[in-house]
């Protein structure tokens, strides 16, 4: 499934994408571990007011890799996650220490334009949130706002992305519908399809599958091991079994401190970390 | 969000169900029905008193409104001609003709004006502004909406009629209206705006959409039903207004005309009313002239009114 090329990304895109490849490995030589790295986290301390939630996170995110975020409520793993893309930027009270590099390049160079960087750093919430208009302008909403497709293009655009989450088939004779009518599993690959339509590099995922049902959350998954490698995709899950099955890698996050952070199986099977182990084995009981 | 959300004046989305629903659970799960003691007389005697009180309230409120409209109907229906709408006013005979055009025009006018500074204001304060000056800036609107219309009319008068040398006309009239319509459509703006739920405005933000995107093709289009109504509610209050009037557009027989803004007193309904009616004119002629204008404007603000509701009602069968 993971061979299947995902229709959002243009083939052009991937030339410059794997361009960037050494660039980042050149330009984040404190990169940990071996192989083309896409985020990187450089001792990166985050808090609100008087309260740090994140401490001194230094962790690297694989390039066209599923990287899944565990770690127990309130360990700052939505945080962490809406760094990636600068939504805690406008929060009151937010103040920051090191950096997020993208490709080698911090996020909050003055030269990255924060439009541009969401644009290449899509999201998707733990409840689906499309837009109030039809269901066709929802996926085309982005990628008419960001130039692009035109008028003309808009049907096309929105059928492929729509036949890249499976969703075309539902609701082609609905397009002009509101999405509300939609159970919520189908929201979420239209929000996911809205997502893909912008044509990102990096896909971040919180808690997507936690209000759908096993079969709606299998279809999401499915659909993220198709998403690599050409799109990197960091998701953040209360459900270690998802992790298991979509995760390449996994970053154990505990009390805003990253405590371990490898291949998936692993870290499942032989933690290095005592706290990790306690975490894994809790949570299968 | 939720601060924001409380003193909502069109009512539009708020009473959506959720506390009614919650109150009668949380009253079934506590014990089953054989367990609860007797109702005591005494707690019922209370219960019986409070109803009747609630009654007695509903009743004072009631009863002046229809004694009022049954009043009006009564005293213009017996002796209406349709004809009064377009024949125009001569001395203290004739029509509505000037009148009706006058009270049109300063309305819309100041609806223009007060819409337009009021959405501004409100898309402002809800979007941009923020700390104390959010607050002050509030709190200067709330103070606007208490004052009395006659101070504001003075206040016109001073100021435009005599300051400026402009003379009794359209202008100052519009200007004093537009003022004590300000507060509710703000209000209403303001509000409107604080109810687009935050998960609209992040998803947006995440596809990297630019705020003024998000203003035009989300959040004003959530919040327009809401504003709308708050401009109705608004024209039903200011349509009425008669003290503002008496200082700035006086009352004369001419028609409303837009080349002489000031220095031309303009007619219109409220002052109709007040100036023809029995207490000001024996000539029962005009007391006529000045039921049916009170006609006029009554059924003017209870379309607005009506118009408000089914907007309300639309927009929330759309909602979702
Ligand atoms: N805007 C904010 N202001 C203040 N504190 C915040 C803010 N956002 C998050 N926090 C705090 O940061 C900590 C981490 O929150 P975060 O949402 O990142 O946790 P999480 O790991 O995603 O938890 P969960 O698994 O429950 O979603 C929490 O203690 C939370 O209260
Ligand atoms: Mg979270």
């Amino acid at each position: 499934m993971s061979t299947q090329a995902d229709p959002a990304q243009p083939a052009e895109a991937a030339g410059p994408v794997r361009g960037r490849v050494d660039q980042a490995v050149v330009t984040a030589p404190h990169a940990a571990t071996a192989g083309p790295v896409a985020l990187t986290t450089a001792g990166l301390t985050l808090g609100f007011g008087t309260r740090t939630i994140l401490s001194d996170v230094c962790v690297d995110v694989r390039r066209g890799a599923v990287t899944a975020l565990i770690g127990p409520t309130g360990s700052g793993k939505t945080t962490l996650l809406r760094t990636f893309n600068r939504m805690n930027d406008r929060v009151s009270g937010y103040h920051r220490k090191g950096d997020v590099l993208l490709d080698g390049r911090s996020i909050w160079h003055p030269g990255v334009e924060v439009m541009e960087l969401r644009r290449r750093i899509g999201m998707l919430f733990q409840r689906p949130n499309p837009f109030p208009m039809s269901i066709m302008e929802n996926v085309v909403a982005g990628a008419r706002a960001h130039r692009l497709v035109g008028k003309a293009g808009m049907k096309d655009v929105a059928e492929k992305h729509l036949t890249a989450v499976g969703l075309w088939g539902a609701v082609k004779d609905r397009l002009k519908d509101s999405p509300f009518r939609l159970s919520g599993g189908q929201q979420q690959l239209l929000c996911l399809a809205r997502a893909l339509a912008v044509t990102p590099e990096v896909l971040l995922l919180d808690e997507p599958t936690s209000s759908l049902d096993p079969a709606a959350t299998q279809a999401i998954e499915e659909l993220v091991r198709t998403l690599v490698p050409d799109i990197t995709v960091i998701i953040v899950t209360h459900n270690l079994a998802q992790a298991l099955r979509v995760a390449d890698r996994t970053i154990f996050l505990n009390q805003g401190r990253m405590v371990e952070n490898g291949e998936t199986r692993q870290l499942f099977e032989h933690p290095a970390e005592e706290e990790t182990a306690h975490y894994v084995a809790g949570r299968f009981g | 969000m939720s601060e924001r959300a409380g003193g909502r004046p069109t009512g539009a989305r708020v009473a959506s169900g959720g506390h009614g629903a919650s109150g009668r659970h949380g009253g079934a799960s506590r014990s089953p029905e054989g367990m609860w003691p007797p109702v005591s007389r005494r707690r019922k005697a209370g219960n019986l008193v409070f109803w009747l009180l609630c009654a007695l309230a509903l009743a004072l409120v009631i009863a002046p409104t229809l004694w009022l409209a049954v009043d009006i109907i009564g005293k213009a229906v017996g002796n209406w001609q349709w004809n009064v709408l377009v024949t125009r006013t001569d001395q203290l005979q004739g029509g509505l003709l000037q009148p009706l055009l006058g009270t049109l025009v300063i309305a819309s006018g100041a609806i223009l004006i007060a819409s337009i500074v009021s959405i501004l204001t409100g898309m402002y304060l809800s979007e941009y502004a923020t700390g104390p000056l959010r607050s002050v800036l509030r709190g200067a609107y709330e103070v606007l909406a208490g004052i009395p219309s006659i101070v504001l009319g003075l206040v016109g008068y001073v100021t435009l009629v005599v300051g400026l040398h402009w003379g009794y006309g359209l202008l100052p009239a519009v200007l004093v209206l537009s003022v004590l319509a300000i507060p509710y459509i703000t209000k209403a703006t303001e509000s409107s705006l604080a109810q687009v739920p935050t998960s609209y405005r992040e998803g947006a933000d995440a596809l990297g959409l630019p705020p003024s995107w998000t203003m035009r093709r989300i959040v004003l289009k959530s919040a327009v039903p809401g504003i709308v109504t708050g401009v109705l509610i608004a024209t039903a209050i200011i349509i009425g207004e008669t003290a503002p009037l008496i200082y700035t557009s006086n009352f004369s027989d001419v028609n409303p005309s837009l080349a002489h803004v000031t220095h031309l007193a303009v007619p219109s309904l409220p002052y109709m009313v007040y100036y023809f009616s029995f207490l000001a004119q024996p000539i029962k002629h005009a007391n006529i002239l000045s039921a049916d204008a009170a006609l006029v404007l009554l059924v003017f603000v209870l379309v607005l009114i009506l118009l408000g509701r089914v907007i309300v009602a639309w927009s929330r069968r759309h909602a979702e």
